[in-house]
């Protein structure tokens, strides 16, 4: 009978992993042809929501370095009660660099620190006459790394560096540093809060059109496991569909950002910038760009996969 | 085949649309089953490829006890049972082709072996030329064979086919009954629910006769 025609079963082409995603990818690749119109849609809406996102880390990436850079003001002087010898210098400065946070010691002799006392007052050197730089005493200027320059952090540098027992007096713009550093926690406190609002934003949006596009399919995924389908089977399609769509909805956010950065941003002056050498805005690190692109990927799969939950009963 | 025992099903808790249910299919039979609207001839049916657990009672279909299967073993069931819908349910943005080919895909074949066998099939029942069509250009008759050429074409040992001729005309309602006896001679075992008495009357087959739930007459006039 013709049941023997079944047993000679045609070779299953898609065997092993590798043939079955490709099977899953071109189903997901087909799934997204004939449904143009809702996967435009659905890339449309996630692109616009990543653009929002995407705009905001940018200007607040801006902001946050701008903010940053005020602390290259961030310096610690050191000054000893009688003058060193240039090995006794040497040996200190080893011992300055050896503390954590250290970016650079620099050597003020009383000569330089004239020089720069009278640069301070140009026009009226003439204050100066007579004066000789034994008045002024020699110092150690230390730089701090970026994530030491903090009120918290400096108080424990300068505590270790008072331990030292050649410094006698340690100097640094205590109030500055602490207003400077409550500034900076404000602005990371609204960015996270602003940040944090629209990544709920943009889920929740992203999550309910990919329910949406996958509620306009429920047929098709019921039909599906009445012709036997397991439901992995079913679903694999899905997900890929919903990996692509978050991918390329976040890419085409990002190069419409970079469109507008081009366009308006790339030169554009930051009105809090002090610094003249950083006018104009940059763009979003590389990093950036691929956790977006990552976080599209993550949020097209996982979404899929809530909203399969509810139309498969498999 | 297939086997029920005092099944029991009910939606809601004190309305029953099946009642001490108890019959038996052979392998390879033709069995009409058959009742007024509202008797619970698609419950049946539903139960028989587990798209519905009976609130009672045993249903064995090919040897696998449908009431004790985990939701993940359905699949398995599902592949022995074509099923042709009383809505169709075609897909509306596949071609003719593609609709077929699912129960084919999801299986494993390849896409070669798959198109031959379509196409096959498709020929069988008269569509091959409409076999890039979407099913929405089909006439009601059309789209019924496209139903059952996807119920069909992996040889599935059960058929089962819930009003298969609803709204046809006299010509598609014979095309239609033509091409469930092939799959019969073919050996598929074969159920037909239908309230279509010049249907069951053009053929002589048993007839499983249902009354609000019951099984009131099971009658093999095929002698
Ligand atoms: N999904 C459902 N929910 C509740 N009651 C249902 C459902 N499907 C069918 N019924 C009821 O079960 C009974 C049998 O229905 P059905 O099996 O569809 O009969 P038939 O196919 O013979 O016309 C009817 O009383 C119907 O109202
Ligand atoms: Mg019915």
């Amino acid at each position: 009978m013709s049941r023997d025609k079944v047993a000679k079963r045609p070779k299953l082409a898609r065997e092993g992993a590798g043939g079955r995603f490709r099977y899953f990818l071109e189903r997901a690749l087909l799934n997204i042809r004939q449904n143009l119109l809702v996967n435009l849609i659905t890339v449309g809406t996630i692109s616009l929501a990543f653009l929002i996102l995407s705009l905001f880390l940018l200007l607040y990436v801006n902001l946050e370095r701008v903010t940053e850079n005020w602390s290259d003001r961030v310096q610690v002087a050191a000054y000893f009660d009688r003058e060193l010898s240039p090995g006794e210098i040497a040996s200190l400065s080893g011992k300055i660099r050896a503390i954590e946070g250290t970016a650079g010691v620099t050597y003020i002799s009383r000569q330089e620190a004239l020089k720069r006392f009278s640069g301070r007052l140009k026009g009226q050197e003439s204050l100066l006459n007579g004066v000789t730089p034994d008045i002024l005493p020699s110092s150690l200027e230390i730089r701090l790394k970026r994530d030491s320059r903090d009120s918290d952090s400096i108080t424990t540098y300068v505590s270790r560096l008072k331990k030292i027992p050649e410094i006698t007096e340690v100097q640094y713009g205590e109030e500055w540093v602490r207003r400077f550093t409550d500034f900076l926690n404000l602005v990371r406190f609204i960015g996270a809060l602003v940040g944090g609002f629209l990544v709920l934003a943009v889920v929740f949006i992203v999550a309910n059109t990919i329910k949406l596009t996958i509620f306009s399919r429920k047929d098709e995924l019921e039909l599906m496991g009445l012709v036997g389908a397991t439901r992995w089977f079913i679903k694999a399609p899905f997900l890929i569909e919903g990996i692509l769509q978050g991918v390329t909805g976040v890419a085409v956010s990002i190069l419409v950002l970079s469109g507008v950065y081009m366009a308006f941003l790339h030169n554009a002056d930051i009105l809090i910038s002090f610094n003249p050498m950083l006018s104009g805005l940059l763009f979003l690190p590389i990093e950036y760009l691929a956790a977006l692109l990552a976080g599209g990927a993550a949020l097209g799969f996982l979404g899929s996969l809530a909203s399969l939950k509810r139309f498969i009963s498999l | 085949m297939i086997q029920l025992h005092n099944v029991y099903m009910s939606y809601q808790r004190d309305a029953a649309a099946l009642s001490s249910i108890t019959m038996k299919v052979s392998k390879g039979e033709f069995v009409f089953l058959t009742g007024v609207s509202g008797a619970g001839k698609s419950t049946l049916m539903k139960l028989l490829y587990g798209a519905l657990k009976p609130t009672r009672g045993q249903v064995v279909i090919d040897g696998i006890n449908v009431t004790k299967l985990p939701p993940s073993q359905i699949p398995y069931l599902r592949r022995k049972v074509g099923v042709v819908f009383q809505d169709f349910k075609l897909l509306p943005n596949r071609t003719v082709l593609e609709n077929v080919a699912l129960t084919l895909e999801v299986l494993g074949w390849s896409k070669k072996d798959i198109n031959k066998r379509v196409y096959h099939l498709l020929k069988q029942v008269g569509l091959e030329h409409k076999i890039n069509t979407t099913p929405l250009r089909l006439s009601g008759g059309e789209q019924q064979r496209v139903a059952m050429a996807r119920a069909l074409v992996n040889e599935p040992k059960i058929i089962l086919a819930d009003e298969p001729t609803g709204n046809l005309d006299e010509a598609s309602k014979d095309q239609v009954l033509a091409i469930l006896k092939e799959a019969n001679i073919k050996g598929s075992t074969v159920v037909v629910a239908t309230h279509d008495r010049r249907l069951i009357d053009s053929c002589h087959k048993r007839i499983i006769v249902l009354d609000k739930g019951h099984i009131v007459e099971d009658a093999d006039v095929s002698g």
